[in-house]
């Protein structure tokens, strides 16, 4: 079955949750296919969510987390 | 170990062992959502000492990852309406509207890349920004975070897909 551009857009939030049918999957993967422009958002939204996770993560100085630490286990 | 675990040295231990999984995760999300490091470090002090006091009151509901992430986020609203409402001395004014990168010799070493993500991040709206923060940034799961946000799964998706959707207009060279 063929679906247009809307269609796969309304599959991407579970397409990303990893919650798509198995025959969503496959419907996705055709349309993907065939069409430029789904292919670049569904790459670029990927990425996005890569950048989030290589690089959005921030550490706890190493002053707070002794003293934190300290206060716990007193 | 039982659990909750009834000796307030296995108590400790158990919190601690959280505290070393956990606190980079809880630090980034108060970051991203107060945008201010020193208030952050407090949310996670804060985060850990009530996850200690209240140990009884997880029953295995969910993850314990989403519990302790589920305090984290009401502290960190907790703060932020507590800033909201002292009056805004000039001190406080400076540290409150401080950009995630604290410090100049921080920028320096930073990549464009990174500076433009953080920027990124800030543009969201709370709602959108503590899903990206903590499925994308924290990996937890859609359920996880349902739990942690007290929301529906698929607002979670949703609010996700709304996130990286914004996010990309803002990383597009990068991409």
């Amino acid at each position: 079955m063929s679906i247009t551009c809307d269609q796969l857009d309304s599959m991407l939030p579970d397409l990303f949750s990893g919650d798509l049918h198995p025959e969503d999957e496959e419907t996705a993967a055709e349309h993907l296919a065939t069409c430029d422009h789904c292919r670049i958002t569904v790459s670029d939204l990927e990425q996005v969510g890569d950048l989030g996770r290589r690089h959005g993560r921030l550490e706890l100085p190493a002053q707070a987390k002794v003293r934190i630490r300290t206060l716990l286990e007193d | 170990m039982t659990w909750p675990p009834a000796l307030d040295q296995d108590r400790s231990a158990a919190i601690v062992a959280l505290f070393d999984e956990l606190a980079d995760g809880v630090y980034t999300l108060a970051v991203r959502l107060l945008r201010d490091r020193h208030l952050a470090e407090d949310v996670v002090q804060e985060t850990f000492l009530a996850a200690f006091r209240n140990l009884e009151s997880y029953e295995g509901e969910g993850p314990i990852a989403a519990w302790i992430y589920r305090i984290g986020y009401h502290k960190s609203i907790a703060a932020h309406r507590r800033r909201r409402d002292e009056p805004r001395d000039p001190a406080l004014m400076m540290r409150s509207t401080a950009r995630v990168v604290a410090s100049a010799e921080q920028e320096v070493v930073r990549s464009e890349l990174i500076a433009t993500l953080d920027r990124a991040i800030d543009g969201l709206t709370q709602p959108l920004r503590v899903v990206f923060v903590l499925r994308d940034i924290e990996g937890l799961s859609t359920y996880e975070t349902a739990t942690a946000l007290a929301v529906s799964p698929s607002a979670v998706k949703m609010r996700l897909l709304r996130a990286r959707k914004e996010l990309r207009e803002s990383l597009k060279e990068y991409l």
